[in-house]
């Protein structure tokens, strides 16, 4: 069954794309990751515009955050002042980000930018998590346990100036570390169409020292913000949202999250780790060799003012 | 065959309709025509369709017609084409050529191929033909611009978009034809031309021209007017419908 996406301006089917959804929601409910940076580069496959994937995909984060972030909210693991923070950087971020984004889809630049981001990042991130979790599963046979590694001092840029106190996360810390760290994610976010949890989860305990009981719920109470910030200055500035695509996305995506995320709850921490990590490491690969190898097709068109 | 039609990308002269100068030419109009439709609706579950372009010859005063040709054009485009370079080590767009208006959507149907029918520097005055179409601002003695100019062929033609059927038109003894052209899924929306043209020993003996509106309707045509002329406020209620969504699902999945 085909459906006509008006801002894409293309038919899909409507099949594959709740299926996608679904499959990525799983995936995300089962590793508990927000899964944009699956999605968007799923999409670009299938001949979606990149603009239009990555604006349309913050728009479904924001359902996969609010139905994530609900039980957290009523559990009250959020650090809300803490999360205000971030949202301000964040704010901020994704609209210098949106702004990149215009100046570059107008150079035609825009793919390449979202090509390197991703190859960059998810290159990094999954090497880093692959490398963590095979540590633990090595220590795990050998009988020993793993100390959870505490990082170096990293508290001078906590005692910069204008302190908090933050009462949930037991920290009386500078405001700016924050702000500087959801900034970045912003601007990922509206680059990448990413909810940026998996730049913000690590940042948060490594950086922030915040305790991991309030670090997810705070991290999507900034990302549902974050995203639909990014979603109203994407349609605002580049009229790249679109809503049946990501209507589709999320019907698909929320209800394989809840289904993921009973399923993960039996599998075993590090191992789940480890085949994330390889996941995200092959669309990292597959998007490197799509920029290093020579496309079938050099040209591509574009009409002035709209598409991608 | 590709050298010799290329150098008429030059000659020829505007995308502007060749109504005028068709009609300028005296002649008695031998073709009566019309189409299975009077506008095109893109509704959120379409899929293309086929077109079906029919009409009668008369006989008189000239005999039967050697061919008939039918072209649907749609509306023009500014297009930009961008050729990728390889720069440390990955493929990244680089040069920009600026092809300006050229048609969204051309196909042509002919009962012969139309090479054949009539000289291609005629061709290019009727606007018939794929190979004739002007790209204002390409110079295609240049090899590089000549490359430029046969891939947008090659996109059009891959997407759909541009199709020529040299035996699509079908001619029922002298006096009926009959042309279905194909309309992609994707076809771009817009003001829509169809000509039919009949030529008798080169000359043209028949034409009609026409408009053929092609929109997005229904639920669809709200979301893409909304989309660019409110767009705030579609932004917003994507942002609400997230969170509902969201909202919804996250409580329906509790209570189990």
């Amino acid at each position: 069954m085909l459906i006509y996406l008006p801002i894409a301006e293309m038919s899909a089917n409507v099949v594959t794309l709740i299926g996608m959804g679904g499959l990525v929601g799983f995936m995300s409910g089962m590793f508990g990751v927000g899964g944009g940076f699956l999605m968007t580069p799923l999409l670009i496959f299938i001949g979606v515009p990149p603009a239009v994937a990555v604006a349309s995909e913050a728009n479904q984060i924001v359902a996969s955050s609010v139905s994530g972030g609900l039980a957290y909210w009523q559990r009250r693991a959020i650090d809300i002042p803490m999360g205000l923070i971030l949202m301000s950087g964040g704010l901020a971020g994704a609209y210098s980000g949106v702004q990149l984004f215009k100046v570059l889809r107008a150079m035609g630049q825009v793919d390449l930018l979202i090509s390197l981001s991703y190859v960059v990042f998810l290159g990094v991130i999954g090497a880093l998590m692959l490398r963590e979790s095979i540590q633990v599963i090595i220590a795990a046979r050998r009988g020993r346990p793993v100390q959870a590694r505490r990082p170096g001092q990293h508290s001078w840029i906590l005692r910069l100036p204008f302190r908090m106190r933050f009462r949930r996360s037991k920290l009386y810390i500078s405001v700016i570390p924050p702000l500087v760290i959801g900034y970045f994610v912003g601007t990922l976010s509206a680059i990448m169409g990413v909810g940026g949890g998996f730049i913000m989860v690590p940042a948060m305990i490594y950086i922030l020292r915040m305790p991991t009981n309030v670090v997810i719920g705070t991290s999507l109470f900034q990302i549902i913000f974050v995203t639909a910030s990014v979603t109203i200055f994407h349609a605002v500035e580049n009229q790249t949202v679109d809503i049946v695509l990501a209507a589709l996305l999320m019907i698909g995506g929320v209800i394989g999250a809840q289904i993921g995320a009973r399923v993960g709850q039996r599998l075993r921490g590090e191992q789940l780790r480890a085949l994330l990590a390889l996941i995200v490491l092959g669309v990292g690969v597959k998007l490197l060799l799509d920029l290093v190898n020579q496309p079938d097709e050099l040209f591509s068109l574009t009409r002035m003012g709209t598409g991608g | 065959m590709r050298a010799l039609i290329l150098p008429c990308l030059l000659a020829c002269l505007s995308l502007a309709l060749p109504t005028e100068r068709a009609q300028a030419t005296e002649f008695k109009n031998v073709l009566v025509t019309d189409v299975s439709k009077d506008q095109i609706s893109i509704r959120s579950n379409y899929s293309g369709e086929t077109l079906l372009l029919f009409g009668a010859i008369d006989t008189q005063p000239y005999g039967e017609a050697d061919g008939v040709v039918v072209v649907l054009r749609g509306p023009a485009q500014n297009i930009t084409l961008r050729k990728k370079n390889k720069q440390f080590g990955i493929w990244v767009n680089g040069p920009a050529y600026r092809l300006g208006d050229l048609p969204s959507f051309y196909a042509v149907a002919s009962s012969r191929p139309v090479a054949e029918l009539l000289p291609s520097a005629r061709r290019a005055e009727l606007g018939i033909g794929a190979d004739v179409l002007k790209a204002s601002n390409l110079d295609a003695k240049v090899d590089a611009e000549r490359e430029a100019i046969e891939a947008f062929l090659r996109l059009k033609q891959q997407a759909n978009l541009f199709a020529t059927q040299s035996d699509a038109v079908e001619i029922i003894r002298g006096k009926l034809f009959r042309a279905e052209i194909n309309l992609p899924a994707g076809m771009p929306v817009g003001r829509y031309t169809t000509e039919f043209f009949a030529f008798k020993d080169g000359a043209l003996i028949g034409y009609q021209t026409g408009e053929l509106p092609v929109d997005i309707v229904g639920a669809g045509h709200i979301l893409h007017e909304a989309a660019y002329n409110m767009s705030l406020l579609y932004g917003i209620f994507g942002v609400a419908l997230a969170v509902f969504m969201g909202w919804t699902v996250a409580i329906i999945f509790r209570r189990r």
